[in-house]
């Protein structure tokens, strides 16, 4: 029998079932991504801590330890450091730090403050300028690692400008009277932060420095030359 | 091209996206593959039809 030639591309049934099956597929996938997603960015807590449970988006209660940006070379990048480090990149979640002259702030009081600060973030639309996780805008600076841009540390120019001695204190001047402070040919204008407000968003912007980004950005507050600062009597 | 799994979460799609293009290569031969077979099974009803 000699085969008779014909045209599966030109069949309208070859489309159809491609179609159905890419489709389905797709659909599939996307729901099982959903899920796959939904486990890896669930919150930790504070039992995760004590536990010494590494979660890629820790407890709230991170605000009272101290945290680093360090290279580990088992993971081949930089990875958040909660509570000192071990020497090798680990988090030891033993290291505290004041938080607004506080240490021990409990679950409840953190996941307040971080509420706040995400409300606050949102209500004030940090991201028409800013850029959070990835969403947002390159305007102004991105706020994913602010809490460890050296900068705001002890060597860099935002403490001795907002005339305050801890990083946090400095943020929250910093982000009540924007236009006293001018750092950026992109001055950032007045929002109408209120005190409370501020505490918040820098809960926020430490928390937000301690999710793990799989070592984004790269090479974070290592660019010395990148910062100015600010000349010291 | 498939290198040490080192995320924090193990997950399936993770350990494919360890190299370059690797997740992507894998999904689109899924998608692709399939539909070699579509082919070749209207080609044979086309065929025997005519």
């Amino acid at each position: 029998m000699s085969r008779k030639k014909v045209s599966v591309w030109s069949d309208n049934r070859f489309w159809q079932r491609s179609a159905t099956w890419v489709t389905g597929f797709a659909s599939l996938l996307l729901i099982w991504l959903t899920f796959d997603t939904m486990g890896q960015i669930s919150m930790g807590n504070q039992k995760d801590i004590d536990n010494h449970v590494v979660k890629r988006v820790p407890s709230a209660t991170v605000i009272n330890y101290k945290v680093e940006y360090n290279m580990n070379n088992h993971r081949g990048h930089e990875v958040p450091v909660i509570g000192g480090d071990d020497g090798k990149g680990n988090s030891l979640f033993k290291v505290k730090e004041k938080f607004f002259g506080r240490d021990d702030y409990s679950q409840k009081e953190a996941d307040a403050l971080l509420h706040l600060g995400k409300l606050a973030s949102q209500a004030k639309n940090c991201m028409d300028c800013h850029t959070l996780l990835g969403n947002g805008a390159y305007y102004a600076p991105d706020l994913t690692k602010a809490w460890l841009d050296p900068a705001w540390g002890k060597n860099g120019p935002m403490q001795a400008m907002t005339g305050k001695s801890t990083k946090e204190e400095a943020m929250a001047e910093f982000l009540q009277h924007p236009g006293k402070y001018p750092t950026h040919a992109r001055m950032m204008p007045n929002l109408g932060i209120t005190p409370k407000e501020a505490v918040g968003l820098v809960a926020f912007l430490k928390h937000m420095a301690t999710i793990d980004t799989n070592g984004f950005p790269r090479g974070f507050g290592k660019i010395k030359e990148g910062v100015v600062y600010a000349k010291t009597k | 091209m498939i290198e040490t799994f080192t995320d924090i979460n193990y997950s399936f799609f993770g350990l494919l996206n360890q190299g370059p293009l690797t997740l992507s290569l894998f999904l689109h031969l899924l998608v692709v593959l399939p539909m070699f077979w579509i082919y070749f099974q209207e080609k044979k009803r086309l065929e025997s039809e005519n």
